[in-house]
């Protein structure tokens, strides 16, 4: 059940009343319940009967639990090691195994998002940075959160147990905050995303019949379109969360505002980045062998390069398994994985230059101009890894730059070819206004959270701001029976 | 929480479903069906004292505004396309909401056709549900006439299906439709232009009966019993068209069904040669519906028919009934056009283009 879906949003207005009118000790176990209904209604289980996929979530908690109960219990060191191993390995094979070794088994519901969820606890667990929970049941419910499982943001147990777990007093401000979220989410899906989706599959599916400026109008389109929807995804998980009392971390922080690829990543899919940082980068850097690296390479290299290119063969793991993650085939490894080292490493290599240069044209790091040339660089090269991204193939993906790169075509600015794209006039200036506005509303964001503003607005021009946007998106948000109804796009790739 | 903000909360989710009911009302799709309804609805509190429902051999058949300025009687189509019989019970009572008839007026053409040929055209549904104000018997017509539940939410809340049309709002004609009520001024008439000959057919000599569609005879009982609870007096038609002998045989039945239960049947087929009609000339699409020619000779007809067996009320004159004598002058006005329209097609033998519609 799509979470932009009618019958959806009433079984929430439901699940909301029903959660604070019961017990406070009850609220988990109604969210559990909650949780396990939105799995078993999901497409995997209703869609292909495969009712039998809440086994490999059961599983995966069982695995993981058993681990730390064992491993709380346990003082040996080599014990604890291998409980830890053995929970690991059973949690990623399951996942490789239904999602990226394309074996004919059915995915369930969010498992990506859930075994890393749980392997963070797990690590945590065994590194004594959190706590063990000793009802399965209770990590069934941090496993399997339903707002969660659509699409993240990934979850840290030491973040999350008092929340969880704990009773909720109906809180008018977290109520119609969380709703406010939820609009603004169903803002950037249905209006923008939408509208964004068909210029993209308009000349991604056709882009050997372009050439120029339309080329990279779709990659552009296509990068609106992920940010929006993956994004507005989040504020609707988040706004859903929070109407419930519970706060989730963020998992964006207007990306494309970032002034390089490595603000980029920590700005981008939050969640994401901090999980693999900490679960998979730093452990790596601490493993013999990276720890031996730089010690072998130092008397050729010396002890500042050294130190740099054993970073960097970690940091290629590191977005490999990013890009791995995002689909298991090398578009994505490229497009969201090796590509991103690539700028990342390039940018270190060749900072020294730079340096250099923006001391030579006293060019100042705070120059207005400076920074919105470095965005508008960032945006550039992440759209460039997502032709790769939203390509069927890597050649695919080069043909497409190829064409993009064989002429100019500017003409398309002012000879209506622009509303040839499947979008007419009408349908091409919602989606730029509505894209000036997003991007007007996340720089102003950065200076503090709209809604607090909103809030101290007289309440008569508060209400009409809200009746606005929310007409906004009723009226001209793409949903209903003339279309297909929206679905997320991370959800596709890798739940 | 505490009460402030709980009254706050209702207070916004009033304005919320306010402004979500006019702006669906503005975006419902505009056309002749929304223009008769958003007509009914803007009738004077109990000023119509004859009703009709049913489908495309209602709206260009009789005229409301001749059948006031011949016989007195105020009268209004609740007719759609295709109009499912299912629909009939709930129109009626959307009519009792603001009216106060004496008589319903039944056309049985669709009663003659299997509801699931009209089920999976979702048109056809909407005509009648989508044309309703916002109400309980709206839900009950919808979940009477959408089988799939996991669709009727679409109906239930039509801007699902509408907000597209949101480029409409800017005009003024579809504004004016903000409360559903914008008169209309031909009283819920479409007086049809064209001629499509067509020959009838003498079927006279087919007596025998068969049975319609079970759910079709459901439906029927249904409504039958209903009219009975309601007390109020009802009329069944058959409006003439180049009827087949399959129709015919279901026919008979219904009016032998209909006569057990004490209500009578009006065959304008029957009479053709009484009103008059000429199948060569009063009919704008070769025989299925007729045009201002035919038109004229069913109201009538039919007002003749109304004058005689019924004690209707003669509202010319009558004070709240002005604008019926505005639509009768309207109506007179391109009545005549239409019909010198129809002659000189007859006369240059210029037949209307083909069209498939019931």
């Amino acid at each position: 059940m799509s979470v932009t879906s009618f019958y959806f949003l009433c079984l929430f207005a439901l699940a909301l009343l029903l959660y604070y009118a019961i017990p406070k000790k009850a609220q988990w176990a109604f969210l559990l319940l909650l949780s396990i209904g939105y799995f078993m209604t999901s497409d995997p289980v209703t869609q292909s009967g495969g009712w039998y996929v809440i086994f490999y979530l059961l599983a995966a908690v069982g695995a993981v639990y058993g681990a730390a109960v064992f491993i709380g219990r346990t003082a040996e060191q080599r014990k604890k090691r291998a409980a830890l191993i053995c929970a690991v390995l059973f949690c990623l094979g399951l996942l490789c195994a239904l999602r990226f070794f394309g074996l004919p088994l059915l995915a369930p519901l969010g498992i990506s998002f859930y075994t890393l969820t749980l392997l963070g606890y797990l690590f945590d667990v065994y590194y004594e940075i959190g706590q063990v929970q000793t009802s399965y049941l209770k990590l069934l419910l941090f496993g399997a959160y339903f707002p969660t499982m659509i699409s993240g943001p990934i979850l840290k147990y030491r973040e999350m147990e008092g929340q969880l777990y704990g009773g909720h007093k109906l809180d008018y401000r977290q109520v119609t905050f969380g709703m406010q979220r939820m609009l603004w989410g169903f803002f950037k899906v249905l209006v923008i995303s939408e509208r964004a989706a068909v210029i993209a599959n308009e000349i991604f599916d056709n882009y050997d019949d372009y050439a120029g400026l339309p080329v990279w109008l779709g990659a552009v389109a296509f990068t609106a379109q992920l940010y929006t929807n993956f994004s507005g995804c989040m504020d609707i998980v988040l706004g859903i969360s929070q109407c419930f009392g519970i706060g989730l971390p963020e998992n964006f922080d207007a990306p494309f505002l970032s002034r390089n690829i490595s603000e980029y990543w920590r700005r981008w899919h939050i969640t994401l980045g901090t999980w693999l940082k900490e679960y998979l980068f730093y452990p790596l850097l601490r493993t013999r062998f990276f720890m031996q690296l730089p010690k072998t390479l130092k008397p050729r290299l010396g002890k500042k390069r050294a130190k740099q290119v054993t970073t960097f063969l970690a940091m290629f793991l590191l977005w490999f398994a990013i890009g791995y993650w995002h689909g298991g085939t090398w578009n994505f490894i490229i497009g969201s994985g090796l590509l991103h080292w690539f700028y990342i490493v390039s940018g270190e290599l060749l900072e020294p230059f730079f340096s250099r240069w923006k001391a030579a044209w006293h060019v100042p790091d705070e120059n207005r101009l400076f920074i919105f040339f470095q965005r508008l660089r960032t945006f550039a090269l992440v759209t460039l890894g997502l032709i790769f991204f939203r390509s069927p193939t890597v050649p695919d993906a080069l043909r497409m730059i190829g064409r993009g790169c064989s002429a100019l075509n500017l003409r398309i600015l002012w000879d209506g070819s622009l509303f040839s794209y499947g979008l007419n006039w009408i349908e091409f200036t919602i989606l730029a206004v509505s894209l000036l506005f997003f991007g007007w509303a996340s720089v102003r964001q950065q200076k503090g959270w709209l809604r607090e503003r909103l809030e101290k607005k007289p309440l008569i021009l508060r209400w009409a701001i809200l009746y606005a946007l929310l007409f906004y998106v009723i009226l001209l948000g793409q949903y209903g029976p003339e279309y297909s109804a929206a679905e997320f796009i991370y959800q596709n790739f890798r739940a | 929480m505490t009460i402030k903000q709980a009254v706050k909360a209702a207070a916004f989710l009033a304005g919320f479903v306010f402004i979500l009911v006019t702006v669906t009302y503005i975006i419902r799709t505009n056309g002749g069906v929304k223009d008769r309804f958003t007509g009914f609805y803007a009738e004077k509190e109990n000023t119509i004292d004859v009703v009709l429902a049913g489908s495309s051999p209602v709206y260009p058949y009789y005229s409301a505004p001749k059948l006031y300025g011949e016989q007195g009687i105020a009268s209004y189509p609740l007719s759609t396309n295709n109009q499912r019989p299912k629909a009939i019970k709930y129109l009626f009572r959307e009519a009792l909401k603001t009216q106060d008839p004496s008589l319903f007026i039944v056309e049985l053409r669709m009663f003659t056709m299997p509801d699931e040929e009209w089920e999976d055209t979702m048109v056809f549904t909407r005509g009648v549900t989508d044309n309703m104000k916002y109400s309980v018997n709206r839900i009950q017509a919808i979940n009477a006439l959408v089988s799939d539940k996991s669709e009727r939410y679409t109906y239930y809340f039509d801007i699902f299906k509408y907000h597209s049309n949101w480029k409409t709002m800017v005009m003024p004609e579809q504004l004016a439709c903000w409360n559903y009520e914008k008169a209309h001024p031909l009283k819920g008439l479409e007086i049809k232009t064209g001629v499509g000959p067509a020959e009838q057919v003498d079927l006279s000599g087919v007596t025998g009966t068969k049975e319609p569609a079970a759910e079709q005879v459901e439906v029927l009982y249904d409504l039958l019993d209903w009219i009975g609870q309601s007390g109020k007096d009802a009329l069944f038609l058959i409006s003439p068209y180049a009827m087949e002998e399959d129709a015919r045989l279901q026919y008979n039945w219904l009016i032998s069904a209909i006569e057990e239960k004490g209500y009578p049947v009006l065959d304008f087929n029957a009479h053709a040669e009484e009103m008059g009609l000429d199948f060569a000339t009063d009919f704008y699409d070769y025989g299925s519906h007729v045009n201002a020619l035919g038109e004229r000779k069913c109201t009538e007809f039919l007002g003749r028919y109304l004058d005689e067996h019924y004690d209707l009320p003669d509202r010319r004159g009558q004070k709240g009934y002005e604008s019926w004598d505005d639509a009768f002058a309207l109506y007179e006005e391109q009545q005549a056009k239409a019909e010198a329209s129809c002659l000189a097609d007859i006369e240059n033998e210029n037949w209307a283009p083909e069209v498939v519609e019931d």
